[in-house]
């Protein structure tokens, strides 16, 4: 049968990094076709180029057999190349069925023709298994897993003939996804075909017929999904199956002693249910997870950021529950956030600013000023320490490099010594040398005593870090590996597929 | 099952020929035509006339409220185009200097040449479409930031405004614009025109923003206009379109103004108005923030303004009392959009 779409020898540069290096793709009408890798391996910059909304250096692109080539969405929106991205792109104010149809109203005699529009949208409400009084509702109302069953039926009302799902089962629940598939399989068996991106492996093997696995923007290979398993998939992404994470020469040994910092079935509800966890001083705890397993959010509750639902939190054996970063601060716990832009810097501010800001009781005389030459000696301190790259400590943060950027957005977490460090995907967007540097920042503070919480996503740099690395899936710790697990064997767990791995 | 009973494709939508239960179904399917707050908004303005009424015989007396609906007329048809601009999530803090510049150029126009009332009217709605065309070229295009570039096209237009007016106030205008003044020729059956065509705006505009594609589409402007482009939405061209067509009924309420003083008109033309056709959009309902709005809302928003100033006056209260309830009423009006955005988030 003819390909639906066919990518040959496709990539793509940004800068000087190659986020593609060669990528073939073939997907056959009326399939559902997994695009898996680790981050970075390049699956969102080849869904980009798929959906016109970035275009090729290099390769050739053809649609039911023909040349083509995207240079907007709208391009690849008119050959029915719909895509629905992992944050809903609707209107809060608009009904749902204002959002079906918006930019693409049915008009009659210059009026919205609403009674033609309501009929298809409760057909699509119904492919989907939405209830039709939702048509009328205003989006912003639904919950996030009802807002991406309308972004679907949004693509849906376009005609498509390929559907690409990005990541569509990260923020639903177990029963949310079961309505996922059943309308994914739907559509299947009418024709389109659904390019299908994801973390959760388990899933692939309940959903898709084929997979592409990439690999440092290279695609290795497609597969039937009859001769994988969980476990092939994994070494496939990882690469070498047999090469260990840890390389023995960072084994710490950590002193042995009352725990700092402990989590006891810790919930919030919506992210996670169960988390148990230990930190003693001097170690560095590892919670690995897929984006969406909550992992994220552990380390905003810790640092009274979010709020627990359930469950304690000990320091020192005390329980403690923060209600705001304020109060964590004065127990000594430290955050390093996330999303640095949003959470973590004062973007036109100089560095000095920057380190400071937390601590201006620490730089005040008689707290009432700031004094500039005790600010300075800090800012200058921790440029030393921390071996932040920058001219002088009157350089605005923004103009820094990712890495650097977060050196300094750790130092402020780093002036008064924590008893605590908490650090969520502490080298997200961090070049290589940079994130090396981190490391060992993170390193030689656990060794002066302070228990150190990784939470991340990122799977090597759990892997080396980590003294102890904890899984953390569907919102539950599940297994810990000790330093030195192989890759496949951590993804795998994480991933879902237990009961493959050897114990 | 629901859908029993709604419209199946191939019946026709036009409400004549629908089925009862049908009909029934297609008007659940517009959205709301009178929100909350609206008829919250009915209740005051029924309460404070009725207490006017009672307290100060006079308010009751046609001498009273046709001055008040007059006064109305204006504020309400250049909120009817800034509600447009707010619903897409813009602003435009300029329409006073804009009514100060079209105001005066009228003025001069009815004196010096001796204008017919079409031609004056022509004028001005012309000069004010040009204005609003500026700011709506800078802000959708030129991508600036809408409240900072208004401010400053409203100085810009206050220093036009002054140029013409060249520090003297223009005397003996003629009655050429006596159909929209405050005489007897100004009114049908007791109803000042230019509230009139007010209302017969506002109601065309609320029909349009309600079931016109472009109409609909400002909402979604509003509401996430990085959203709205990627849905083949004309972003900039529509936001040009509101500035636009704030100018241009910036400019027929010029004419209003000038039809409705006395044969003099002052530098103070215009000033400060920006506020109360704010004020009068943001109490009517429509969220600051964009996306939500209408002109009914607005409508009732600017009576409840000038009936709070108007009361204020007749009950010989001191007049900066009329700004305090003024204020009370924005910051209820944001509060409440404020906790509905906040529920909603909760979720």
């Amino acid at each position: 049968m003819e390909a639906r779409l066919e990518l040959k020898g496709v990539s793509k540069r940004y800068g000087g990094v190659r986020a593609i290096r060669h990528a073939d793709l073939t997907v056959a009408p009326g399939t559902v076709h997994a695009v898996v890798g680790e981050n970075g391996a390049g699956k969102s910059t080849l869904i980009k180029i798929v959906a016109g909304a970035e275009s090729a250096d290099t390769g050739t692109m053809a649609f039911e057999g023909a040349p083509v080539s995207f240079s907007t969405t709208q391009d690849a929106l008119a050959h029915g190349i719909q895509t629905v991205y992992q944050e809903p792109q609707l209107f809060a104010e608009l009904t749902v069925s204002e959002n079906i149809f918006v930019g693409r109203e049915i008009v009659r005699g210059g009026r919205v023709d609403w009674a033609a529009q309501h009929a298809r949208v409760i057909e699509l409400l119904d492919t989907i298994g939405l209830p039709a009084r939702y048509a009328t509702r205003p989006v912003g109302d639904l919950s996030i897993a009802e807002q991406q069953q309308v972004s679907i039926a949004k693509a849906l009302a376009g005609n498509a003939k390929v559907l690409i799902l990005d990541e569509p089962s990260a923020i639903l629940t177990d029963a949310e996804i079961d309505v996922l598939f059943a309308v994914v399989r739907r559509l299947r068996d009418t024709g389109v075909s659904v390019i299908y991106i994801s973390h959760r492996l388990d899933e692939l093997f309940r959903i898709c017929d084929e997979v592409t696995v990439m690999r440092d923007g290279e695609t290795l290979g497609t597969w039937p999904i009859g001769e994988l398993t969980v476990r092939k998939v994994v070494e496939l992404m990882v690469g070498d199956a047999l090469q260990e994470g840890g390389d023995g020469s960072t084994a710490r040994s950590v002193p042995d002693g009352e725990p700092r910092l402990v989590l006891e079935s810790l919930a919030s509800e919506g992210h996670f249910d169960d988390v148990s966890v230990t930190v003693r001083p001097g170690e560095i705890v590892g919670l690995y997870g897929l984006v969406g397993s909550g992992v994220a959010e552990i380390a905003e509750v810790v640092y009274g950021m979010r709020q627990a639902t359930g469950g304690r939190i000990l320091l020192e054996g005390r329980e403690i529950s923060p209600k705001h970063p304020r109060a964590a601060q004065a127990l000594g716990i430290a955050l390093l956030p996330a999303n640095r832009k949003a959470q973590g810097m004062f973007a036109f501010q100089p560095i000095s600013f920057n380190i400071t800001v937390s601590h201006l009781p620490l730089m005040s005389r008689a707290r009432v000023w700031v004094d500039r030459r005790r600010e300075t000696q800090v800012a200058k301190d921790m440029i030393t320490r921390l071996a932040i790259k920058t001219p002088s400590e009157a350089q605005p943060i923004s103009m820094m490099s990712g890495g650097n950027a977060q050196k300094v957005v750790l130092a402020r977490q780093l002036v008064k010594r924590p008893r605590v460090l908490v650090l969520a995907e502490p080298t997200q967007g961090v070049d290589v040398g940079a994130k090396e540097e981190i490391h060992k920042i993170i390193t030689a503070l656990a060794d002066e005593g302070t228990a150190v919480l990784v939470a991340t996503s990122d799977l090597s740099e759990a892997l080396r870090i980590a003294d102890r690395l904890l899984i953390v899936r569907a919102g539950r710790t599940t297994r810990e590996f000790p330093p030195g697990a192989s890759q496949a064997d951590v993804l795998a767990a994480a991933a879902g597929a237990d009961e493959e791995v050897p114990a | 099952m629901t859908t029993s009973t709604e419209p199946s494709p191939s019946t026709p939508p036009t409400s004549t020929s629908l089925p009862p239960t049908a009909l029934k179904a297609a008007r659940r399917i517009l959205p709301p035509a009178v929100t909350g707050q609206e008829r919250v908004l009915v209740v005051i303005l029924v309460v404070l006339a009725v207490v006017l009424s009672v307290a100060t015989p006079a308010f009751r007396t046609a001498g009273s409220w046709q001055p008040l609906l007059s006064s109305v007329a204006p504020i309400a048809l250049m909120g009817v185009g800034m509600t447009m601009v707010i619903i897409a999530a813009g602003i435009d803090v300029s329409v006073g200097g804009a009514l100060m510049v079209t105001a005066v150029t009228t003025a001069k126009l009815l004196v010096d040449q001796g204008a017919s009332l079409p031609l004056a009217l022509l004028a001005a709605a012309a000069l004010g479409l040009v204005l609003g065309t500026v700011n709506g070229l800078l802000i959708a295009y030129g991508r600036v930031n809408a409240i900072i570039i208004t401010f400053g096209t409203a100085n810009l237009f206050q220093f036009l405004g002054r140029q013409i007016f060249a520090s003297q106030t223009v005397n003996g205008i003629p009655g050429t614009l006596e159909l929209f003044g405050r005489g007897e020729a100004g009114r049908t059956f007791g109803l000042p025109h230019s509230f009139l065509l007010t209302l017969l705006v506002a109601a065309a505009a609320w029909y349009w923003l309600r079931h016109s594609r472009p109409g609909r589409h400002l909402y979604a402007i509003g509401g996430d206009p990085t959203a709205a482009r990627l849905a083949g939405i004309r972003v900039q061209r529509l936001t040009l379109m509101t500035y636009a067509v704030t100018g241009l009924l910036v400019g027929v309420a010029a004419v209003f103004t000038v039809a409705s003083g006395t044969s003099t008109l002052d530098q103070s033309v215009g000033s400060g108005r920006e506020l109360a056709v704010i004020a009068a959009v943001v109490i009517g309902g429509t969220s600051i923030t964009g996306g939500r709005g209408s002109v009914l809302g607005t409508v009732l928003g600017a009576l409840l303004v000038q009936t709070v100033a108007s009361g204020t006056t007749q009950l010989g209260w001191p007049s900066q009392l009329s700004d305090f309830f003024v204020g009370v009423a924005i910051a209820i009006a944001v509060g409440a959009d404020l906790v509905r955005q906040r529920t909603r988030r909760a979720r």
